[in-house]
């Protein structure tokens, strides 16, 4: 691989994107482990645009940066003392760091280059490939209209619907409901707390 | 353009940081955190393999997409049970929820 | 392989989710406007347009099956075949009886939501057992598991119930990751989606073994935890425990049986054997999940039965006894094969159903148990015969079932999963199970003696039992009787037809 500008760009992304999760594991205080969750879903905002899915990336930073980590952020603050406490990790950290360096070895090991090693010639071709053919130009029109074909994904699309219909009520339900008391069920919600959770 | 295994070794990097935090952190809005990262790493999974070997086929980026819908309403309802516990415990420290106990 | 572009079959494909939709927004518009007096009907209503709706689906499951390229329906998503009817049916039927058993409730029997919340649940779970492509795959998981996490910490007055749901959401969305991930990596393998030209691709194209194990692996983690297999169980009885019981009865039935239906066509449908490639010179990798569940079903039947020796709290008592049933199951996944009539997916098939019912009859009688006496403790279950002859008898056949003893529907199935593994060369898993079974025996016997032979407590009333709890508990025990007696069957013959519906040629 030369050294170009697309590489260099990689780089940083990928940089941006592995630093700041490591951060978001490690540091103690959490809403800073939210903005460094931010800064890493902005690296893998970074590198949907160098994979030429605009619209994936501009999804990404409208609902993951724009809505789910802002959530978080909320919660975090509506949940005041987690912040101060000392002890962040479990004792047996060292386990799973562990499991996790195994898994990263074995995923290395089977997508690279290296899975050659594994003795089928030329598996590794797939995922040498440095020029792939140019994505249509009609990609995002398609992508639309597959989510609303029948004989595409349609169903699943319908089907998400429903989930994030009843995600909705669910939490709606979990954090603003009146009363569990059968017999204040006709009483008015005055003793509700207003939503907080946004 | 950066051959694919690269993309790939982010993503499993990523997968991985996520994995570690989610086994360690006691707090149950960094394990929700954390979860959050493994699910962008199958996200640069999906997008790489759609785009480096079947770009005609809008499958992997529409699988991406739907991995942001199931992520927004994981966080939806993850969210709404920790503040649900919040409300009556004053924290949400998941002591009994550690990750790896039998 | 083309699909289905028939507007019919696909039609007919999803009506009974269609249904359930208008199921569930109707009680949902029925809670938000209808008489604050006749809530209580809104349990009824579901509970019967769910019967109605599984019912429906049985008798589409009559019709004469068709072409492999017809039953893949709506760009492949879904399968619409006997395997899916058959799981569809029980998961259904569990949501149905969950429904009527939630109205003893008193702080779930008046509450829309709750039932619109759950008949989405099983929406999920019924698109699970059809689902044949990874997208659909995730989306029917999720719809599933996300309603389950809320309706798990549903009652969030009280501190078991939310922290079950937060515990049940911390591992559920943590392994769902790690099967995301395995799902990502078996696209880039293939560049499908649609898991039967995936599988196809992969046996004539074959990569490696490594990879294919380990992204076998990591998808091996998702389905262990849905269908609760060591030593992806840890969350079980915590949340078992604190769930609201009739949610306990549906994580432990629905939940699972379509966790199995998913996992039986998802391993047959990647990794086919090659005997269903068309094609010379195929890769095997089913030896690989063969050998897998073969371990799985052990240790998760040992540990399920040996944890559940010591437990004092029936809901604790239950969820261990689950634990070791998906055991039992997971010997008929492993004991697969593709030219014999004792075959384990058919007894697999044929053991959920009965379980299905066996299981909710037991958490029926808990529930009303709990209710009158406030304990969940064995001990307190004492003198149970003279307090309501009725609930004792129908926990015994619950029992009875659980434990393997005829006439109840547990032996038959115990025997077909023993036979079948006997049939794939698997003997030593089979006396294992054997083994097992005979551990479980003393469990569940303990509780009939303290039922029948232990005094009462001196303060004893008879239990009162309202009528949809008549209903249900009269038509799941008298399904329990019948599966062991004269309808194996007919349920057999129907299980077995699900069994070659996954022994297609690709």
């Amino acid at each position: 691989m030369e050294i170009t500008v697309e590489a260099i760009v990689f780089l940083v992304f990928s940089a941006i994107t592995l630093g700041g999760a490591l951060q978001v594991v490690l540091t103690r205080n959490l809403f800073h482990a939210a903005l460094y969750l931010m800064l890493s879903l902005f690296g893998v905002a970074g590198l949907f645009v160098l994979l030429t899915a605009p619209f994936l990336a501009g999804a990404q930073v409208v609902i993951y940066i724009g809505a789910i980590t802002i959530l978080i952020i909320f919660a975090i603050m509506l949940t005041p003392q987690v912040t101060r406490v000392l002890k962040v990790h479990h004792t047996q950290w060292p386990v799973a760091l562990a499991l996790a360096a195994l898994l990263f070895v074995g995923l290395v090991w089977t997508q690279t280059p290296l899975a050659d090693e594994l003795g089928a010639d030329g598996w590794s071709a797939d995922f040498t490939v440095e020029d792939p053919a140019d994505v249509p130009a009609d990609s995002l029109t398609d992508l639309g209209k597959s989510l609303v074909d029948p004989e595409r994904y349609m169903l699943p699309f319908e089907a998400a619907s429903l989930l994030l219909m009843a995600a909705l009520i669910g939490a709606v339900l979990l954090v603003n409901r009146p009363d569990d008391n059968p017999d204040a069920e006709a009483a008015p919600a005055a003793g509700a707390r207003p939503d907080q959770s946004g | 353009m950066v051959p694919l295994w690269m993309y790939l070794v982010v993503a499993a990097g990523l997968f991985c940081i996520g994995l570690f935090g989610v086994l360690t952190r006691r707090n149950a809005i960094a394990i929700l955190m954390s979860i959050e990262l493994m699910l962008n790493a199958v996200n640069i999974n999906l997008v790489a393999f759609w785009r480096y070997q079947t770009p005609d086929k809008i499958g992997g980026q529409v699988f991406a997409a739907f991995v942001f819908v199931v992520a927004a309403a994981e966080a939806v309802v993850g969210l709404a049970l920790i503040l649900a516990i919040y409300r009556r415990r004053r924290t949400v420290i998941a002591e009994d929820v550690d990750m790896l106990k039998w | 392989m083309n699909f289905s572009t028939d507007v019919q079959a696909n039609g007919v494909a999803i009506l009974p989710e269609i249904l359930m939709t208008v199921l569930a927004v109707t009680v949902l518009a029925l809670d938000a406007f209808g008489p604050k007096s006749r809530r209580r009907e809104l349990g009824y209503l579901a509970g019967i347009g769910l019967l109605v709706v599984a019912v429906m689906v049985w008798l589409i499951g009559q019709w004469p099956e068709r072409e492999l390229s017809d039953q893949l329906v709506l760009g492949g998503m879904i399968r619409h075949d006997a395997l899916a009817q058959i799981f569809r049916t029980m998961v259904i039927l569990a949501g149905a009886l969950s429904c009527l058993i939630s109205m003893g409730v008193p702080r779930l029997k008046i509450r829309g939501d709750y039932y619109a919340l759950l008949i989405v649940a099983v929406i999920g779970a019924s698109l699970m057992s059809a689902a044949a492509d990874l997208i659909m795959v995730f989306i029917a998981l999720e719809t599933a598991s996300i309603t389950l996490y809320l309706l798990a910490g549903y009652l969030r007055d009280d501190d078991r119930s939310t922290e079950a749901g937060l515990k049940y959401f911390l591992f559920g969305a943590f392994t769902s990751a790690i099967l995301l991930y395995g799902m990502s990596l078996l696209y880039g393998f293939t560049g499908e989606t649609n898991l039967y030209l995936l599988g196809n691709w992969m046996a004539i194209n074959g990569p490696p073994d490594a990879p294919v194990v380990l992204a076998l692996a990591l998808i091996a983690v998702g389905f262990g935890f849905k269908i609760s297999a060591v030593p992806f169980h840890f969350w079980t009885p915590d949340v078992y425990e604190g769930a609201p019981t009739p949610i306990t009865a549906l994580l432990s039935t629905a939940s699972k049986a379509a966790g199995f239906g998913l996992l039986l066509r998802f391993l047959m449908a990647v990794f086919p054997p090659p005997e269903l490639v068309n094609a010379f010179d195929v890769h095997d990798y089913s030896q690989f999940w063969v050998q897998l569940i073969a371990v799985l079903a052990v240790v998760t039947m040992s540990l399920g039965n040996v944890l559940a020796l010591v437990q004092q709290n029936i809901k604790r008592l239950l969820a261990y006894s689950s634990i070791a049933q998906a055991g039992y199951v997971l010997i008929g996944v492993a004991a697969i094969s593709t030219d014999r009539s004792g075959d384990g997916v058919a007894a697999a098939a044929f053991y959920l159903f009965m379980y299905v019912l066996t299981n909710i009859l037991a958490f029926g009688v808990v529930i009303l148990f709990a209710n009158a006496t406030g304990s969940e403790q064995i001990a307190d279950f004492g003198g149970l015969a003279r307090r309501s002859r009725g609930l004792a008898l129908a926990m015994t056949v619950a029992l009875l079932s659980l434990a393997g003893i005829p006439p109840a529907a547990g032996f038959i199935g115990k025997f077909l999963l023993f036979r079948a593994a006997v049939d794939a060369n698997l003997v030593w898993l089979a006396l294992i199970g054997v083994v097992n079974v005979i551990i479980g025996l003393y469990y569940y016997l303990v509780i009939v003696k303290v039922m029948y032979m232990n005094p009462a407590p001196d303060d004893a009333a008879p239990i009162p039992v309202s009528a949809p709890y008549r209903w249900a508990l009269w038509l799941t025990a008298v399904g329990v009787i019948l599966l062991g007696t004269v309808a194996v069957t007919p349920l057999l013959d129907w299980a077995t037809d699900a069994a070659h519906a996954l022994h297609v040629l690709i």
